[in-house]
């Protein structure tokens, strides 16, 4: 992607700057301007945004049709953490969630289907501004309803739901992507439309107008006033798309979501990053980490074990627990360093998904794992997730065979 | 292809630019304070970077560290009846933990209602309750508020009427049974832990708001 400037014609030294050339006659300014560019000027890993948004999607899906028997006693109006003990636990942390502006049965069905529908549409990159502001209410507001049943897993969806509403996740594998594709025909395909929050058409129009009815019933408060900058601000975008598609503000607009949406993969990088570092730094500290037998009590306890004789087995070898004891600390405290190195990132980051895989199985965990998955899937190199729908169909291809 | 900007396009999004990058840089550094060990500059900045962090963005990825748990936790529970001729009984000790520990055995996909409310429910309530010298101190209302979590969570599993008699009042004993370290370790298995049973608490109408 960098070689064409390199190779590009080069002002000729010697010669006041040229016409046509004038930000590269100065090095420094010619870095700057590059930086400035591709800040502004591109929505910074369309695929690692895209498999992230559908991989948290796909997680919680998951984990909601999961709990579909049991959503009653963890989030509803069965739960031991009744509405008044949330209420009086809310009132202290202000935490966000629109279960408890209504009691009853009705109200917690309907956001709870709603959750279902919403992690759904994010997965399938429908309008996924709204699905995506959608996915962070209902979130937000059933891991609220009751923190007391969340893991490690509910933590990192809970976060993710929020990052993932700045970011233009669905350049690519959306149906946002193919209805832009279709509007333009040949055109190239900027990409524009990639969970911009434009798209056009009188759905969209009719789907803003049914979100500011919502919002409009909703109690004030940070979260809600977040989603009211959004609303307003796909509003402002449909109108410029509308009537100055080709002007300057148009550009701005999109200039912005690209800053914002960059911002955005920084900070979920970054808070992977985060995870690791401290579960790895925290672990170095412990004298069972240290003495090489840390993983032999999580597979002894009665929490994490839904297969005792697969616990049972990996336990029974000294040099297996000491190994995988060892190598768990070493990947975590690592990992953060090895992104500047693309292939051993890469070969750590296969490890840790492999990881996660088993700590599915073994540890009964598999929705936690699903969710670490996905958010280790920010660091995947786009060369092989380019590659993955054309695999996919190979296979699909040879099985239908 | 970069474009070329009028004036105030450019001043709008070199305006954007330095807020979104300052505000990432000061959130992210607000993120790294909260899990890093508390330290001079998470001490001076407590305020803003709590009131950044919480609710909505609190993490702890303290998970099996710095040392895993090395205990298990069983929680039981009994309940106090009386029958309609005033007659008072004792009924026995039933394992909450026990029916968790069951409902997970061969189960692919755990569900949070067994593998979490309980145990996380205990260690609220572990965490809002010091006992020193046989007497218990209750951390304000987040101590009351575990109390009559854990209360609800055992009436729930307990039923309305057990023995077809109104409850009286319920009472928690917790068990601790240590993990025998590996065999092939040296170390010696750590001593019983002798059982914790909580005093009994009354129960009355309002407890059952809800349960079903």
């Amino acid at each position: 992607m960098s070689a064409p400037q390199e190779t590009g014609p080069r002002p000729l030294a010697g010669i006041p700057a040229q016409p046509g050339a004038p930000a590269a006659a100065e090095p420094s300014a010619g870095r700057v301007r590059q930086a400035f560019d591709s800040f502004t000027g591109r929505a910074a890993g369309p695929y690692q945004a895209a498999v992230v948004r559908i991989g948290f999607g796909l997680a919680w899906a998951a984990y909601l049709l999961r709990e579909w028997p049991n959503r009653r006693v963890l989030y509803g109006d069965r739960s031991p953490w009744s509405d008044a003990l949330a209420a009086r636990l809310l009132a202290e942390n202000h935490a966000f969630t629109v279960l408890t502006w209504y009691h009853g049965r009705l109200w917690f069905e309907l956001v709870y289907q709603l959750a279902i529908v919403a992690a759904v549409l994010l997965v399938l990159g429908w309008r996924t501004r709204a699905s995506g502001a959608l996915f962070l209410v209902t979130v937000l507001s059933l891991q609220n309803r009751n923190v007391l049943v969340g893991d490690g897993g509910d933590n990192v969806v809970h976060l993710m739901a929020v990052y993932l509403v700045v970011t233009r996740s669905a350049q690519v594998w959306s149906l946002d992507a193919r209805r832009a594709r279709r509007a333009r025909p040949g055109g190239g395909g900027d990409g524009r439309d990639g969970g911009g929050g434009g798209g056009g058409g009188r759905g969209a129009v009719w789907l803003w107008g049914l979100l500011g009815v919502a919002l409009a019933t909703g109690q004030p408060g940070r979260v809600w006033g977040l989603l009211w900058v959004l609303w307003l601000t796909a509003g402002v975008w449909y109108a410029v798309d509308r009537w100055r598609p080709d002007g300057e503000p148009r550009a701005v607009l999109d200039a912005l979501a690209n800053m914002l949406h960059n911002c955005g993969m920084l900070v979920i990088a970054a808070q992977v990053v985060l995870i690791y570092s401290t579960a790895g730094w925290y672990k170095v500290q412990g004298s069972r980490w240290q003495d090489g037998t840390a993983l032999h009590y999580p597979l002894h306890l009665d929490y994490f074990v839904p297969w005792p004789g697969l616990s049972g087995l990996l336990g029974s070898s000294l040099l297996l627990v000491f190994l995988l004891s060892y190598g768990t600390v070493i990947l975590q405290v690592a990992f953060p360093f090895t992104l500047f190195n693309r292939r051993l990132k890469n070969v750590l980051l296969a490890l840790m998904m492999l990881e996660h895989a088993a700590i599915a199985v073994t540890l009964g965990l598999p929705f936690f794992s699903l969710a670490m998955i996905a958010a280790d899937a920010v660091f995947l190199p786009s060369g092989f997730l380019r590659g993955v729908p054309g695999s996919v169909r190979r296979v699909l291809k040879g099985v239908r065979r | 292809m970069a474009r070329t900007w009028s004036t105030p396009a450019l001043a709008v999004l070199c305006g954007a630019g330095v807020l979104l990058l300052g505000g990432t840089g000061l959130f992210l550094a607000a993120l790294f304070l909260q899990v890093a060990p508390s330290n001079a500059l998470s001490q001076r900045y407590r305020g803003p970077i709590d009131q950044l962090v919480y609710p909505e963005f609190e993490q702890n990825w303290k998970l099996f560290a710095p040392n895993p748990l090395q205990q298990n936790l069983s929680v039981d529970a009994r309940v106090q009846t009386i029958s309609p001729t005033e007659h008072v009984t004792t009924r026995d000790w039933v394992g909450l933990t026990a029916q968790d520990i069951a409902a997970i055995r061969d189960n692919p996909a755990p569900s949070h209602l067994d593998q979490n409310m309980l145990r996380r429910a205990w260690d609220f309530y572990d965490s809002t309750h010091s006992t020193q010298d046989g007497t218990v101190a209750v951390a304000g209302e987040r101590g009351r508020l575990a109390e009559e979590y854990l209360k609800r969570i055992g009436l729930q599993r307990l039923g309305r009427t057990p023995g077809g008699e109104r409850v009286l009042q319920i009472q928690f004993r917790l068990r601790t049974a240590a993990i025998a370290p590996p065999s092939w370790s040296a170390e010696e298995a750590p001593a019983a832990v002798a059982d914790r049973v909580l005093p009994w608490w009354p129960v009355d109408e309002t407890d059952y708001q809800g349960l079903g």
